[in-house]
């Protein structure tokens, strides 16, 4: 039971931190219709950027609002000079320019701060003897309070969505570009504020992931991230936020489980393992676990 | 007095041009309707006018000042609002949301009443605000994407075929209430359609297009008194 509880816990902190990429993976793809591989590198960029800035002495929990609005500049930035002139042109192209900036974000965090692996610091207390006893098992603050940031942001994000003028053009654009821009909705803006609002939603992942990663700060950290969270936002149907964070808690529960109770599997498998399950999921259920394909009646 | 004025419209996709040089003006408060066979170009001038397409050649004028092309958002907060066709709802989107982002271009504080206003005229709108607009039947999706257009308060409504593929007595219905919005808003409107005998019955001046070129401007009474414009379009 102990064990379980253990196992579980883990599950949902990593779950968590997929589930906030993979929304913002969503966030993008609604919009301008590409996977952007270069979320999970962009956000490595401004985690650097965070860590440096704790390094000159400036806490945490403002480096984080400072990574924040850097991956918003980003996203919104990368939209506007890159994406859009490309997609103009050639829809498919803009993969092409996602990996290229997978490979220069990663390149210029190398070149900018070295190869060695740095000690992000955690937001939270993060002392061994920093938990609660739950059922036996211990939770620790650290892995609580990624919790907390991230329900507060899915907060803010669903609210932002549903409930603001903002998130309905959103949607509409989403949904039909053409009808929106019909509409007075300006769609190039709206697309590029997307991308911004992903920049920064993958950048506090990136500031919460980091003390917590076997890999600490390096520049791999966020690869498996976002292999992940994509994972994660096929599993929920590419255009479904409600999909994505449930796909990025189930893949992240799948792998805890996988590793503590399937010995076959522990260790260096359990990547393959989670995503061959994600694979059967898909075959049954090609739209994912929320993507609808809207039925129109004429 | 004039409301549109469009002059040396030209206009296509790519290399094929579809209209080569079309003059057109309504006056405001006035119906207006563009007849023409498949092809002809009655859907590049709409999406000309509408902002969604920059023609390559010509202009457009909103009481009497060019408008800059191709950009819808500047035609919309002008007055000028299309019902796309094949409806163009937001499928995702609740029948209240679609309504309400119809309104994204006004800046006034009426949107509420307007939307009760136009849910009191396509009562079938009210009953399903909660659903999705993907779920409605075709003919609901017209009226929708009518009301939509509505709510952005224009001057200028701009349908583009809006009794493709629908039944007859629904139809008769939407025409029934575009002529009232007509008659007591004062709204001028533009249409496109293929159904000439409906066409006729509603509008004041007719447009005949062929082959991306204008080639006869009358009043409705004109029209049908005109042979071979019933023979070609009413089959009589």
């Amino acid at each position: 039971m102990q064990e379980l509880l253990l196992r579980l816990f883990s599950g949902l902190t990593n779950g968590s931190i997929y589930a906030i990429v993979a929304l913002a993976l969503v966030v993008v793809f609604r919009g301008t219709g590409t996977i952007n591989f270069a979320q999970g590198e962009m956000a490595l960029f401004t985690t650097y950027v965070a860590w440096w800035l704790t390094t000159l002495g400036i806490p945490v929990w403002i480096t984080i609002v400072g990574a924040a609005s850097l991956g918003f500049a980003l996203g919104a930035i990368v939209e506007r000079t890159l994406i859009r002139p490309v997609r103009a042109k050639n829809d498919m192209a803009t993969l092409i320019v996602a990996l290229g900036l997978f490979i220069a974000f990663n390149g210029l965090a190398g070149v900018l701060f070295g190869p060695i692996t740095k000690q992000m610091p955690s937001l939270f207390p993060n002392d061994l003897d920093t938990y609660l006893l739950i059922g036996g098992a211990r939770l620790y603050f650290d892995a609580l309070g990624v919790w907390i940031v991230v329900l507060g942001l899915l907060g803010v994000t669903f609210w932002l969505f549903n409930r603001t003028t903002l998130g309905l053009q959103m949607r509409a654009v989403a949904n039909n570009p053409e009808s929106a821009r019909l509409v007075g909705v300006r769609a190039g803006r709206i697309m590029m504020l997307g991308w911004g609002m992903a920049g920064a939603i993958a950048s506090v992942a990136g500031v919460l992931i980091a003390p917590l990663s076997p890999q600490q700060l390096s520049l791999q950290t966020m690869f498996h991230v976002l292999i992940f969270a994509s994972a994660a936002a096929l599993l929920g149907g590419l255009n479904s936020t409600t999909g994505a964070v449930v796909g990025g808690l189930f893949i992240g529960l799948l792998q805890a489980i996988l590793i503590g109770y399937v010995p076959a599997v522990g260790g260096e498998l359990q990547q393959t393992a989670a995503l061959a399950i994600i694979v059967m999921i898909l075959l049954v259920r090609p739209t994912g676990l929320f993507g609808q394909k809207v039925t129109e009646r004429v | 007095m004039t409301l549109l004025d469009v002059t040396g419209l030209r206009a296509g996709y790519g290399a094929g041009e579809v209209l080569h040089g079309i003059d057109l003006s309504i006056d405001a408060g006035e119906v207006a309707v563009v007849l023409g066979a498949n092809g002809a170009g009655k859907t590049t001038i709409m999406r000309c006018v509408a902002g969604l397409l920059a023609p390559s050649a010509g202009t457009i004028s909103l009481d009497g000042d060019a408008v800059p092309l191709g950009s819808p958002d500047t035609m919309v907060a002008r007055g000028v609002s299309l019902v796309p066709q094949g409806r163009g709802t937001f499928t995702a989107l609740t029948v209240l949301e679609n309504l309400r982002v119809g309104a994204t271009s006004r800046r006034d504080d009426d949107v509420e009443s307007d939307l009760q206003r136009w849910m009191d005229t396509f009562p079938v709108l009210a009953d399903r605000r909660g659903q999705l607009a993907g779920t409605l039947s075709g003919g609901e999706q017209q009226m929708l994407a009518v009301a939509r257009a509505l709510m952005s308060r224009p001057r200028l409504l701009l349908c583009d075929e809006p009794s493709l593929g629908l039944a007859p007595l629904i139809v008769k219905d939407l025409f029934e209430v575009l002529a009232r919005v007509n008659e007591e808003l004062g709204m001028a409107m533009l249409i496109v359609e293929q159904n000439a005998q409906l066409a006729l019955g509603i509008a004041e001046h007719v447009h005949l297009l062929e082959v991306g070129h204008v080639i006869a401007t009358g009043t409705s009474e004109e029209f049908q008194a005109n042979d071979a414009v019933r023979r070609s379009y009413l089959g009589y």
